[in-house]
């Protein structure tokens, strides 16, 4: 298996610019990005370890984030307490989620 | 206003608890102690105002008024004095005392206002506002000042509240503020309600909603590991705020479903919220819960989406005919209208329906409709739309045989589903069978029974000589057929494997005799399901047996006996058969590697059970505490399962 030059993080930028940072393990538990970095298909996000994504601003994506870390955290719990979400994010994160596949 | 407060005074008492008169049984005297007390505390105020520098500022009033002070004070004095070298209460003398206090407490509140009017640092004084000069006092006058906060709420007193700054009097149930004042009764309410709700919303009744919603998710049959996805939150979180949402945009379709269907759960579904799912390009409105829905609300449905090509209402009681017609004159396109309970709308103009319709309509669901739609209704659907692929009829209290005769002439049905008020002689049921059987890929006859005729299999047998298609089989609440008919059905069936047998309730109904006929069981028993397990077994996604409870622990046992592989098999209804007991259940969990739904309501033998990751056990009366309902245990043979699949699973690319 490619395993040789896989970063520890991978870089996800957002469609006003902002730059997050966050765990490859993470990042992976969406189902639209762990496709996008899988070696095996060799997009070149895979090689720069950094994903665009045009259709999602700063605000949610910082909400993104937080989710994928809050669900690496709790994979294997009971009973999680939800995660907050802003009303007014609803519907954005919304979409972005059924994009990601998360 | 005056002369209750004084009554109030005169008759409020001091505290007179078990403790005084256990002190006064050993003489000791609390008024002795209180007296002694006060006069240390009018001390140390006499002395706190010698030694402020401010006390000769203060003006002419202030004096006199601590000189009125004072008298009363001394009055005090040698009434307690008196008191405490009798040493014996009486009640007379109690009051005089309490009047007393009353005195120096209004000589104060005087004192007060006076003050007041004179300078603002003569209110210093009071107890509650010389924080200041406390600073620089010594520590026995913030002892003193402690204890005299704590006597102050003394009823009938004026106090400004803390809050409002509003003047009150005080009562006995005066509040409290944050700073340690006193508080008026509006807003002692405001910070009651306050506290009480800060309470309500700590932990005990969280715990409570918790353990509500993980029972609601066991019945609903979800397992509960790991966090929800993050669709799933926000869909909750939109459901929460319905009324704000304005508009949702470019939404996928499952989204919007999705979401429809929690705001149907939620009844949220009104007239505000119904706008947000209706969208020119859609072509397909699903409201599951319209009851809330009125009449114009139908309309706009057709008016924002003429386009609409699948219709489904359900609980659309305000769905009037005026509705229908002009969904007839909008909706052209429709072709697929499932409706439920949608009592307003007239024979009449069902059969416009059928006709403006005509060979358009492909599908039509119709359920609890019983003030119209009569045979003559289902002869005109039958005859305008000779292209009806799917057809649903339940519990629509009208119908008859004739409808029954109506349908047998429907060519080209691909699903079946009737459920009938009436009964239906045999006889027309098999006829309808044996003509429109050989297409159906669905048939789900619930509930037909007829008491005129000995009870036969023909209608199993005629299903089991036509229908050669079916993928999802249903013939529930049925004590006629024989275990003979399941077997014949199941027997040599030309039919493919069913992917969704529905077989609830078939068995016999004599409370003298729990057990059926021995000779000629009833109902499926243990012939006919070996026979349904051997046909089907292979395919099998879905199975409810319950209630069929001639079914023997032997033929359980001997079908789900922990080797025999049924692959697809995701639900298992075995309600209220039983005979079915833990070693039955855990079989299952080995026998059917897809297995997600256990329903075993009524099966008292079923304790103890471990249930796999995964895998939801619902019912269960005797195991409800004793045993880990939700799986949390990784089984020997889900891991060997894993590893199988990952094993295939990194093949795959490779050959790809």
């Amino acid at each position: 298996m490619a395993t040789i030059n896989l970063t520890e993080f991978v870089t996800l930028e957002s469609s006003d610019g902002f730059e997050f940072k966050v765990l490859r393990s993470a990042a992976c538990l969406a189902g639209t990005i762990k496709k996008a970095l899988d070696p095996s298909y060799g997009f070149r996000e895979e090689s720069e370890g950094r994903i665009k994504l045009a259709t999602i601003n700063g605000v949610t994506l910082e909400k993104v984030c937080e989710y994928l870390y809050y669900h690496q955290k709790h994979a294997e719990a009971k009973d999680v307490p939800d995660m907050e979400i802003p009303p007014e994010l609803c519907l954005e994160l919304l979409i972005a989620a059924d994009y990601l596949d998360i | 206003m005056s002369g209750r407060r004084g009554r109030n005074s005169a008759g409020i008492r001091g505290p007179h608890s078990a403790l005084t008169d256990y002190l006064a049984t050993h003489n000791i005297s609390a008024q002795q102690i209180r007296d002694s007390y006060r006069q240390r505390l009018q001390q140390a105020e006499a002395q706190a105002e010698q030694e402020s520098p401010e006390a000769g500022e203060n003006g002419e009033l202030v004096q006199d008024d601590d000189e009125a002070e004072a008298q009363a004070q001394a009055q005090a004095q040698t009434e307690a004095e008196s008191s405490a070298m009798a040493a014996e209460r009486s009640r007379k003398r109690k009051r005089n005392q309490e009047e007393a206090i009353a005195k120096i407490k209004k000589g104060k509140e005087a004192k007060k206002k006076a003050s007041k009017k004179a300078s603002k640092k003569a209110s210093k004084k009071k107890p509650r506002g010389s924080d200041d000069d406390d600073n620089n006092d010594s520590d026995y006058d913030d002892d003193f000042l402690n204890m005299y906060k704590k006597a102050k709420p003394l009823p009938g007193q004026l106090e400004n509240c803390e809050l409002c700054e509003k003047r009150f009097t005080v009562t006995p149930y005066s509040k409290a503020g944050p700073d340690g004042g006193l508080l008026c009764a509006p807003c002692g309410k405001a910070v009651t309600k306050e506290t009480k709700a800060t309470e309500k919303a700590a932990k005990p009744i969280a715990v409570r909603k918790a353990r509500r919603k993980i029972e609601s998710n066991r019945l609903d049959g979800i397992t509960m590991r790991g966090p929800k996805t993050l669709q799933q939150i926000c869909i909750e979180k939109l459901a929460n705020h319905s009324e704000d949402i304005e508009e949702f945009g470019e939404l996928p379709e499952a989204i919007m479903n999705r979401l429809s269907e929690i705001f149907s759960k939620k009844r949220a579904m009104n007239s505000t919220t119904v706008k947000l799912f209706l969208r020119p390009d859609m072509d397909t409105v699903v409201i599951h819960e319209a009851a809330y829905l009125e009449t114009e609300d139908f309309d706009q449905i057709f008016a924002v989406v003429p386009e609409i090509k699948r219709l489904s209402l359900k609980n659309c009681c305000q769905f009037k005919d005026g509705n229908m017609e002009y969904l007839i004159e909008k909706a052209k396109q429709l072709n697929a209208i499932q409706l439920l309970g949608a009592n307003l709308v007239s024979n009449d103009n069902w059969i416009n329906l059928f006709s403006a319709r005509g060979k358009g309509l492909k599908s039509l669901k119709l359920e609890w409709l019983d003030a119209a739609f009569n045979d003559e209704a289902v002869q005109a659907l039958i005859e305008f739309c000779p292209n009806l692929e799917r057809l649903k009829l339940e519990r629509c209290k009208q119908l008859g045989v004739d409808s029954i005769q109506a349908i047998a002439k429907a060519d080209n049905l691909q699903h079946l589903t009737l459920r009938f008020c009436k009964e239906i002689p045999r006889k027309e049921l098999v006829d309808l069978i044996v003509s429109v059987g050989h297409n159906l890929r669905t048939l789900c006859l619930e509930n037909f029974l007829d008491n005129t005729v000995d009870p036969d299999d023909d209608l199993l047998i005629a299903i089991h000589d036509t229908c050669t298609h079916l993928s999802k089989f249903r013939f529930t609440e049925n004590h006629e057929c024989t275990d003979d008919g399941y077997l014949t059905l199941f027997t040599n069936w030309s039919n493919p494997p069913l992917r969704y047998i529905d077989v609830n309730s078939n068995r016999d109904i004599d409370n003298a005799n729990p057990d059926g006929p021995e000779d000629i069981p009833i109902g499926l028993a243990d012939a006919g399901f070996k026979a349904l397990i051997s046909h089907s077994g292979s395919r099998l996604e879905y199975l409810s047996i319950a209630s069929c409870r001639h079914i023997s622990h032997e033929t359980f046992a001997s079908i789900f006996d922990g080797e025999k592989q049924y692959p697809h098999l995701r639900e298992i209804n075995m309600s209220f058969c039983p005979v079915v007991d833990t070693q039955i259940v855990a079989a299952i969990f080995r026998s059917c590697p897809k297995i997600r739904t256990v329903v075993t309501f009524g099966c008292f033998e079923v304790q103890d059970v471990i249930v796999p990751r995964g895998i939801v056990l619902i019912g269960a009366p005797r195991a409800q505490d004793a045993i880990e309902q939700f799986g949390d245990v990784v089984m020997e043979f889900q891991t060997m399962r894993e590893e199988m699949q990952r094993v295939s699973e990194r093949v795959v690319p490779v050959m790809a």
